[in-house]
């Protein structure tokens, strides 16, 4: 999956990927307007009367109600990228940012577009590291004319930098973009490991845009009107020099979000994935972010509002060529996730 | 040129219309008078069932033709009937008027302008000024005044006088004439032209459906809403209440056609046609309907031309993402020196898009 393009808008082939490797476990599969790719698993439990699970005070208090609830996992399936914006006559490409780019860790950075042309992204001579915004930059493809380029790219196409991964170490992989396809394959492991069955609806949603703003998850939430809903999303750490101070560390298990800057999480969701990880034995730490933001915030606010929290993949260098995870954590995320929708 | 006719019910056409949308009095949060005006012109016009709502939107929804009692698609086209202003916030002892801006306006181009409050009692000239040039000290020659230095001179002796024409709240717009210039009359000039351009647009597409007895195979949404400039809480309403399968968005945005703006930088051209957004701060438009909409274009010879520059975000922001989402695609007019008391458009413009928008509705396979 990592090697797959999706930039914000285009994520159609991460979604095939996705739909074929997830097929098997779920009873329903859907695509909406934006490219959101949702499959429902669906429960056994009985269906109860029609209120949610929301007003339930159970799930305040950690018991399980007895209803069938509606439970929504999310991940999106966007990297960060790049569009051509102009083709210039001597054969450069500019072009505009989707999502949040750091230009400084781009700069000089091998690029590839959907066809699989390649090319550079380069800062104009002379840039000042403190000028290094997307205005600044132009993509040398090697052609020499507007009509060299034009002949293997358009205004409009897309790229980003080029995705590989590398093992470091026993337990480490490095490259891009893990964010969030890593937050994708937890999605599909999960739906692996309740296949047996459970009571609740599981939505498992592969969201589009979030990179730009969350919007994917918006009509994805609309649609589905959750009671509880947790999204996958990796988040930064605070184990690496000059890293803002952050409790979270790369290897030390799943993080449970308490807050990022878009969203606090439910307080009973947050005590309840600590109970549960607790009890399997499952290696978790809490994670309270001051900045970024994940659908988590969209979901929360989702039709009438539902309970919403996040388990998330703690990364380093997010957003860089070389984003960092251990497969520990990953493999702590999905157990996490399955017991807590086998209401273990 | 276009023809620019009023019959006997005061129903008009073309520059005249557009003209009169223009001047019409619409700050965001006070739209009436737009509203008004777009209902008056369209009443009997069309067949589109007309309604207006709380927040101050108007739809006009034309039913489509259902095939074997199946739902129709429903498709959107939308524009703003609100407009960049001014508010009051604050009456001096010397009878000035403090005010803020309604809607992003650069400070640089407020000073000596026109405005026109809309009192209790009926609408209130007035001057933006700031201090003269002579009591100005070489230090506040050099920067550009901020809006909380200037003030609203309305001829009132103190603040008592004021308080007869106007109150803390009361709305102001940019006193503009609408003006054809430029050789062949290519260009025209007033304020607002964001967006009432689209909201012309739509009335004349609307018209052109009757007229041509045309029955489309969907339900055709027409929203004209409020508050784009401010928060775009109108087009979100009727995203949602509509949950539209497609929508058009029909908008002005910036150009810099301009000498000292180098080419990669220019959004798009005047007299250039539609400009076609692909993505702007608020939305990644749908990649169907840019390149179906392109391909139109260019079978009809209609010109049109791809956004260069991303920048600006539209009601397309909350629309494309409303409800259970919605594909959307923005088509706007290349407009100079927006939000100010003098956008610039071309003439042709506004016919090509005319054109481009009634092809695409006809021609799309929605």
């Amino acid at each position: 999956m990592v090697c797959c393009p999706g930039t914000p808008g285009s994520e159609n082939k991460i979604a095939d990927i996705i739909r074929e490797e997830i097929g098997a476990f779920v009873d329903e599969i859907s695509v909406d307007a934006m490219g959101n790719l949702i499959a429902l698993k669906k429960g056994t439990g009985s269906t109860g009367d029609a209120g949610k699970a929301v007003n339930d005070n159970n799930v305040q208090n950690g018991n399980e109600p007895t209803k069938r609830k509606k439970i929504m996992l999310c991940a999106h399936m966007d990297e960060i990228g790049f569009m051509v914006t102009f083709i210039e006559d001597n054969g450069m490409l500019r072009l505009a940012p989707l999502g949040g780019i750091n230009f400084v860790a781009a700069a000089f950075s091998e690029v590839v577009f959907e066809n699989g042309v390649r090319g550079i992204l380069v800062p104009e001579s002379g840039t000042k590291p403190e000028n290094l915004t997307a205005d600044k930059f132009y993509v040398d493809i090697g052609a020499s004319s507007a009509r060299e380029a034009a002949r293997k790219v358009s205004v409009g196409d897309r790229f980003a930098l080029v995705r590989n991964t590398t093992r470091l170490g026993q337990n480490r992989v490095v490259g891009r973009p893990l964010d969030d396809r890593v937050g994708c394959a937890v999605l599909i492991d999960i739906a692996k490991k309740i296949s047996g069955g459970c009571r609740d609806d599981v939505y498992f949603a592969f969201t589009v845009q979030e990179e730009v703003g969350c919007r994917g998850s918006k009509p994805a939430g609309f649609a589905v009107a959750p009671d509880v809903a947790i999204a996958f999303d990796v988040t930064g750490t605070g184990d690496t020099p000059g890293a803002k101070p952050m409790a979270v560390r790369l290897g030390d298990g799943a993080a449970i979000k308490v807050r990022d800057a878009s969203v606090i999480c439910d307080a009973g969701l947050v005590d309840r994935l600590h109970t549960i990880a607790s009890n399997k034995k499952i290696t978790h730490q809490t994670e309270v972010l001051v900045y970024g933001g994940t659908d988590t915030s969209s979901l929360q606010m989702s039709g009438a509002g539902c309970v919403a929290g996040a388990i998330s993949i703690p990364s380093r260098y997010i957003h860089s060529g070389v984003e960092m995870i251990d497969l520990r954590d990953v493999k702590a995320c999905a157990e996490l996730g399955a017991a807590y929708i086998l209401g273990e | 040129m276009m023809e620019n006719v009023m019959n006997k019910e005061n129903k008009l056409t073309g520059i005249e219309l557009l003209k009169t949308l223009c001047l019409a009095f619409g700050p965001t949060g006070c739209e009436e008078e737009v509203a008004d005006e777009i209902c008056r012109q369209l009443e009997g016009t069309t067949d589109a069932e007309i309604t207006r709502v709380r927040c101050g939107n108007v739809y006009a929804v034309l039913r489509g033709e259902t095939k074997d009692g199946e739902s129709p698609r429903r498709v959107m086209l939308s524009a703003h009937t609100d407009e960049v202003g001014f508010m009051i916030n604050e009456i001096d002892s010397d009878g000035y008027l403090k005010f803020s801006c309604v809607g992003g306006i650069d400070p640089r181009v407020l000073c000596g302008r026109h405005v026109t409050f809309r009192g209790r009692d009926g609408d209130v000239p007035g001057v933006i000024a700031s201090k003269a040039i002579h009591h100005q000290t070489a230090e506040e020659r050099k920067t550009a005044t901020k809006v909380n230095a200037m003030y609203v001179d309305i001829g009132a002796k103190n603040r008592e006088d004021a308080e007869k024409y106007v109150a803390v709240g009361d709305y102001g717009t940019f006193d503009s004439d609408f003006v054809i210039f430029g050789e062949d009359g290519k260009y025209m000039k007033c304020k607002a032209i964001d967006d009432r351009l689209g909201c012309a647009v739509i009335i004349e597409t609307l018209r052109r459906l009757k007229t041509e007895g045309k029955k489309l195979p969907f339900d055709l949404i027409c929203a004209f809403t409020v508050r784009e400039e401010i928060g775009r809480s109108g087009a979100q309403i009727a995203a949602q209440t509509f949950e539209p399968d497609y929508a058009i968005v029909l908008e002005s945005t910036a150009i810099a056609d301009l000498p000292d703006v180098p080419d990669n930088s220019r959004v798009s051209n005047v007299g250039g046609g539609g400009v076609i957004s692909l993505v702007d701060r608020s939305t990644i438009y749908d990649k169907g309907l840019v390149d179906g909409t392109m391909k139109i274009a260019a079978d009809k010879g209609l010109p049109a031309q791809i956004k260069r520059y991303v920048s600006g975000g539209n009601d397309a922001g909350h629309i494309h993402k409303a409800a259970r989402g919605t594909k959307t695609l923005a088509v706007s007019a290349p407009t100079r020196y927006l939000h100010s008391a003098s956008c610039v458009a071309a003439v042709e413009d506004f016919e090509s898009i005319r054109e481009l928008i009634y092809a695409v509705l006809n021609g799309y396979s929605f």
